[in-house]
């Protein structure tokens, strides 16, 4: 980050090799949509050249830095949406040896993913924090500006939001 | 820790205990290794486990987005530099510049002007000293 904030083009270079897909997948988990999530990434480290001078390695890894910067545009992009996206539940076709579990697995995650939609942006960006990216409680509070208690608290509505998503679904094969 | 607020904080971390809040793990230890308290992280790992799955993101994708960073990074405005001779609007380069062109002007005569190696032998010397009498007494000037 040292080399970003000199306005080595390289070490930039090599920081979104690195770090790209991370803000991608989060982007992605939040909004749903890819497109929309290349946005974001691209804007993310858009922030991070035009604010490496700003980043402190004392206060916070740049990793907890780039995620923070992630759903603050996230945020403020879905604040802004008027509409919802499709599903992003595409079919994969799988001819493997475990191809029949692999199916009940396909099908749980487009159930997840439709229990996911009707879900608060912050409650996604909590799930996609702890979960998808195995941050710890108080590095997922920091990333997204809270205090642990008001994370758990967000982590906590998330899953179980999802889980009566889930029931709703099942009961009535309808979207949320 | 009771068996209700175990199931309440599984609800919340997961069926992880270690990835619980630290003062909460020792306790949380003892009631995961009843078989209640298992079953209850069972149940919740399983959830946790889909939840865990990202979206695959391709090399291709996150490398195209990469390229479009720089691509936007070499449109935006270069911070404006002032022309070279600007600089000699500042008054505290003046003088420098005058020392450095005096410096400049020097070398060049220097290397310009022919060099006349004054010839050493006697008759040579002897000319020479009447010239210079001579022009002291004699000349016009």
């Amino acid at each position: 980050m040292a080399e970003v904030s000199a306005r080595r083009q390289h070490a930039f270079r090599v920081l979104m090799r690195r770090h790209m897909p991370r803000a991608l997948r989060v982007a992605q988990r939040i909004v749903r949509d890819p497109v929309e999530a290349d946005d974001i990434g691209q804007e993310a480290f858009m922030r991070v050249w035009t604010h490496a001078a700003s980043f402190d390695p004392q206060v916070a890894k740049f990793t907890t830095w780039l995620y923070r910067i992630v759903l603050n545009l996230t945020f403020d992009r879905t604040r802004r949406r008027t509409f919802q996206p499709l599903e992003d539940a595409g079919d994969v076709p799988d001819t493997g040896p475990h191809a029949v579990e692999r199916l009940i697995a396909d099908e749980e995650l487009r159930l997840l993913n439709r229990a996911m939609a009707g879900l608060s942006d912050r409650q996604r960006g909590a799930i996609a924090l702890f979960h998808m990216e195995g941050l710890s409680g108080e590095e997922a509070a920091n990333a997204m500006n809270l205090s642990a208690k008001a994370f758990e608290s967000l982590l906590g509505r998330a899953r179980t939001a999802l889980k009566a998503n889930v029931q709703k679904i099942q009961q009535t094969g309808s979207h949320v | 820790m009771t068996p209700e607020q175990f199931r309440q904080l599984a609800e919340t971390w997961g069926g992880d205990v270690e990835r619980w809040p630290a003062p909460t793990r020792e306790a949380a230890r003892r009631i995961a290794a009843t078989a209640e308290g298992a079953a209850v992280l069972h149940q919740q790992a399983r959830l946790d486990r889909l939840l865990a799955v990202a979206p695959e993101i391709e090399t291709a994708r996150a490398d195209r987005s990469s390229f479009l960073v720089l691509q936007r990074l070499a449109d935006m405005p270069q911070p404006h530099r002032p022309a070279w001779y600007r600089l000699l609007r500042w008054p505290a380069l003046v003088p420098a510049a005058s020392l450095a062109c005096s410096a400049l002007v020097g070398v060049w005569l220097a290397g310009a002007m022919p060099y006349v190696h004054s010839p050493s032998d006697p008759l040579s010397v002897m000319s020479g000293v009447f010239d210079v009498y001579a022009m002291g007494f004699g000349s016009v000037q």
